[in-house]
Formats: structure tokens, C-alpha cells, sequence
């Protein structure tokens, strides 16, 4: 069994844009008919290469619109690479926004198997987990009414333990989670440690440098797409407010 | 939490792997079918177990269209209806098509732009929220069948031999209405104002088919415009199937099949190659 998780050789990302944003169809017709659409090469990636192995936490550093964010939608198949290649093994478990694949009508038990199975996990595996997601998440008494009644902390808790319940190879974080009351906190810390304990690789999107500190194996610091250093977390960040303070 | 399995084949992302348009695509979405199958469920739940009408509620529309133009246009239509053609069958079944053609495709056009904080950082196949949603369409003209046969129960007609044939219907305007509300996804993620001008275009669309008004009272210039109009071709076919009250000649079922077919591959196959770039910009 491979112990490689990710293996990103070379990948780039580039998109056609307008130079100023166009979103209405009308502005669009006249545009073109005045043939003012300017399009330009973006390239959100470029020439990204790095493995990652088992067990280890890489995090991702690096000004707004970096590319960030870019690379975690690539390694997690939503987009694909324009040039390179990536190989992603093992189950992934994107963090997203708390919540976002929640239906409000639904009650808390049918969400769980909603988001349970946009996630990847089979809805007859789901349905045997309500019952201990629901009991992490202390909303046992909740789970038949819908998500509508529920405050943001309920929903929040719901979200992280149905996303965190199967401990997957590799976990992607954008922005450490902050929700809920303080007990929830730890408790969510404690859970997303316990998953990198298990073995699971992590990808961590932050602009909070002392979590990076804390978390990471290794760093790399993205500036335009490009990666600028990369390695021991002391040095990128290092590297990295040079840059910003320069 | 279960421990850490050996990765299986389908746990393996290639960025690499080659990707047949439709073909890719209709894999993806049959092997997420058990996510699917819960989708169609949440539509039809959200609708129907919510609501105080319950199924009412998704009738209430066809049923008051249905109600309203048979009061304006019964005095008009009902003696250029071809004998032995109801005129309040012959509406409510071009009412239903309509409805149908209408709510699965701005549905799953919805659909897929209301599901893009999920669909930026989750590996899900877009297309199945388009076929969610055009599938509950299904589902929800099905029901509205029920109407549609007391009407002509009422008249004292069955809907006949022909009735198992409906479910051909149902699958094309399924096919046509994925392919068109994925095309619809496009628009409505890159410009803001699309929807008020498929507003618009609906309600052209309704009286350039034929709904409350039998072909044979245009004149012949404008019948080869509004046969141009696939909607008419589906519309025909409904009304033959069902209860016999109308004809559909053989280039009906021709005009039904072939644009179901031919609109959900360009559906399928512009959506793919547009999605990447829309998702790399929402």
C-alpha cells in the first residue's frame, strides 16, 4: 500500500478572464457588439509540484488570492489542473463552511444523511451513524425537528461531527474552525487531532500563523500562484513576513 | 470511527485519467445513485410533507392556469376544437407539459447554482443535481396524471390503450429538460440578470405553444412556426396518449425523440467543458 497521499507534479490552473467582471447578460451583448471584451490569461496555479505522505499536516500560507483556496478546490477533484498532473489516494474530507450542504426544511437526521452522502459515504452506512453523530454532537433531541430551528451553534455542531465521523486520509481545512460555546471548541479540537493522529494527512488553508506553527510538518508559501518557498514551517513563515514587510 | 482501509479503486483521483464526455459523466452520476435517489426524495419531501396543501401545493399552479383559461377561452376555442377533441382535457394537458417543461428545467438550473458552496469544495458530480430535480418534475407531473384522468373520466373516456406509451414522454421531456437546465446553469451562474429573462421567455414560449388553442385555428404561415416549437411536438403526443384527445402524427414522435436526445448531449457535453472554469471563479 502506497503511503503517498498527494502527488502534484507540475500542476497549473489557468482561466480566461474579463478584464473588468461582466455579470449581466445585457452588458454582455453590448460589449461584444462594441467588441470591448478583453480577455486575459490568469493563471491561479503555476507549476505547483509537492508529495504529501501519510500522516503528515501541510499547511498552506500565503496573501488573499494567492491561490489558496485554488489549490484546495485541485486536490479536491473539483477542479481540474489545466497542465500537470495530480494523484489524490484515499477517502478526502473537505471541512466546509459549517453547514453548507444543509438543507433548512429537513430535519437534523435527514441532513446527516444528505451531508453524510454528498460527502461520499453510502446513505445504508450513514443511516447506521445518525444515532452516534447526533449524540457527539449533543443534539440527540433535536434530530426530528428541521435544521430552520435550530440556532447556528446547533447547526455548526451537526456539520462538524457528521464531516469529522469517518476518519478519512486526507482532511482539508480552510480556516481553522472558531464555533460554537468554548466546550465545543475543545472538543472540535480535540476530535480534528485525534483524526491527524489516525493516520489521516491534512491540508490547512490559514492566515493565522501561530495555528501553522502549532499543526504543521511542512509549509508552503503560495504568491501568485507560484510557490515562493516552501519546507520547514520556521523558515516559509519566515520568508514570508520579509515579503509582507518589505 | 472505523480505522483506515486500504485505498480502494474508486478512492483514486488521476487528474490524468481520461474523461469521455456523456459517457464520464454518466457514470459519475450512476454511481452516486443511492445520493440521487436521496436528493429526489428531499424535493418531493421538502414539497409535499411541509406544506399544508401537501401535493395541492405543486397542483395549485396547473390546476388555477387550467382554471382561468377556461373561463376566458372556452367560448373562443371550444367550437375550432377537430371533433371529438375536449377542450378542458385538451387544456389541462397542455397546462401539466407545460408546467413540467418549465419548473424541472429553472429547477435544475437552480439547482446547481444554489448548490455552489457545496459544489466548490466537494467532489460531487453537478449534473446530479440537474437530475434531481428534473427527475422530481417526474415525479410531480405523474401525480398531476390524476387530475388529468378525472377530467376525462368525467367526460366519460379512459385514457386508453396508448397510456403506457406516456412514459416515453415522461423520459424525453426529462432528457430535454436536463440538457436545457444544465445549459440554464451556465447562464445563471455568469449573468446575474438571466433569470428575469427566462422570465420573459417562458411566457413568450407559452403562447407560441400550442396550450389553450388548437393548431388548426392558425393560419398555415404561423402552425409552421409554432411546429418549429418542439414543445408542440411533446404536447401532441401527450394528448394522443392519454385519453386520445388530440393526434400526433409519426414526425411528432420523431420531433420528441430526437430533441430529447440531441439537447441533453449538448447539455452534457457544453456543461462539462464550461463547469471547470465556472467553479474556478465562484
Amino acid at each position: 500500500m502506497s503511503e503517498i497521499i498527494i502527488e502534484a507534479d507540475d500542476i497549473s490552473l489557468a482561466y480566461r478572464r474579463t478584464r473588468h467582471r461582466v455579470n449581466s447578460l445585457k452588458q454582455t451583448a453590448i460589449n461584444s457588439i462594441k467588441r470591448k471584451m478583453q480577455h486575459e490569461e490568469f493563471f491561479a496555479l503555476n507549476n505547483v509540484s509537492l508529495q504529501l505522505n501519510k500522516g503528515e499536516t501541510l499547511a498552506v500560507i500565503g496573501r488573499n488570492g494567492a491561490g489558496k483556496s485554488t489549490f484546495l478546490k485541485v486536490v479536491a477533484r473539483v477542479l481540474p489542473p489545466t497542465s500537470g498532473r495530480i494523484i489524490v489516494r484515499g477517502h478526502v474530507a473537505p471541512m466546509i463552511e459549517l453547514g453548507a450542504g444543509f438543507n433548512m426544511e429537513l430535519t437534523g437526521a435527514e441532513n446527516i444523511l444528505l451531508y453524510g452522502a454528498l460527502l461520499g459515504r453510502s446513505v445504508s452506512e450513514m443511516r447506521s451513524r445518525i444515532e452516534p453523530i447526533a449524540e457527539w454532537a449533543r443534539l440527540t433531541e433535536h434530530l426530528d425537528i428541521p435544521v430552520r430551528a435550530y440556532s447556528s451553534g446547533m447547526v455548526a455542531r451537526l456539520a462538524f461531527a457528521t464531516a469529522t465521523d469517518k476518519s478519512p486520509d486526507l482532511l482539508l481545512i480552510d480556516e481553522v474552525l472558531s464555533v460554537g460555546d468554548e466546550e465545543f471548541r475543545d472538543k472540535s479540537a480535540a476530535r480534528t487531532q485525534d483524526l491527524m493522529d489516525s493516520g489521516a494527512a491534512v491540508v490547512l488553508v490559514t492566515h493565522d500563523l501561530e495555528t501553522v506553527r502549532r499543526m504543521a510538518d511542512r509549509v508552503i508559501y503560495l504568491d501568485q500562484g507560484r510557490v515562493r518557498a516552501a519546507g520547514d514551517p520556521e523558515q516559509v513563515i519566515q520568508a514570508y513576513h520579509d515579503d509582507l514587510h518589505r | 470511527m472505523d480505522s483506515l482501509k486500504p485505498f480502494d479503486e474508486l478512492d483514486v483521483y488521476d487528474s490524468a485519467a481520461r474523461e469521455v464526455p456523456i459517457i464520464s459523466q454518466l457514470k459519475g452520476v450512476y454511481a452516486r445513485r443511492s445520493l440521487l435517489r436521496l436528493l429526489v426524495a428531499r424535493d418531493l419531501t421538502v414539497r409535499y410533507k411541509r406544506s399544508v396543501l401537501g401535493i395541492w401545493w405543486t397542483l395549485l399552479n396547473p390546476l388555477l392556469t387550467t382554471t382561468v383559461f377556461f373561463f376566458v377561452f372556452n367560448t373562443v376555442f371550444k367550437a375550432k376544437m377537430a371533433t371529438g377533441t375536449l377542450f378542458l382535457p385538451y387544456l389541462l394537458s397542455g397546462t401539466l407539459c407545460m408546467t413540467f417543461f418549465s419548473q424541472a428545467m429553472t429547477m435544475a438550473a437552480d439547482a446547481i447554482s444554489q448548490s455552489a458552496s457545496v459544489l466548490t469544495k466537494v467532489y460531487v458530480r453537478p449534473e446530479i443535481f440537474a437530475f434531481s430535480t428534473t427527475i422530481a418534475g417526474a415525479v410531480n407531473f405523474l401525480f398531476g396524471m390524476a387530475p388529468l384522468t378525472a377530467v376525462l373520466l368525467f367526460y366519460g373516456k379512459l385514457p386508453g390503450y396508448k397510456a403506457p406509451l406516456v412514459l416515453i414522454f415522461v423520459l424525453c421531456m426529462t432528457l430535454f429538460t436536463t440538457g436545457l437546465g444544465l445549459l440554464l446553469a451556465i447562464a445563471y451562474v455568469n449573468f446575474d440578470d438571466s433569470r428575469s429573462i427566462i422570465g420573459i421567455f417562458l411566457m413568450l414560449l407559452q403562447y407560441m405553444t400550442p396550450v389553450f388553442y388548437p393548431i388548426t385555428a392558425l393560419g398555415p404561415h404561423t402552425q409552421r412556426v409554432i411546429k418549429l416549437n418542439p414543445l408542440t411536438s411533446y404536447m401532441q403526443v401527450l394528448r394522443s396518449v392519454w385519453g386520445n384527445n388530440g393526434t400526433a402524427t409519426t414526425g411528432d414522435w420523431i420531433y420528441m425523440i430526437l430533441s430529447a436526445v440531441v439537447i441533453f448531449i449538448i447539455g452534457m457535453f457544453y456543461f462539462q467543458k464550461k463547469w471547470p472554469g465556472l467553479v474556478a471563479k465562484l
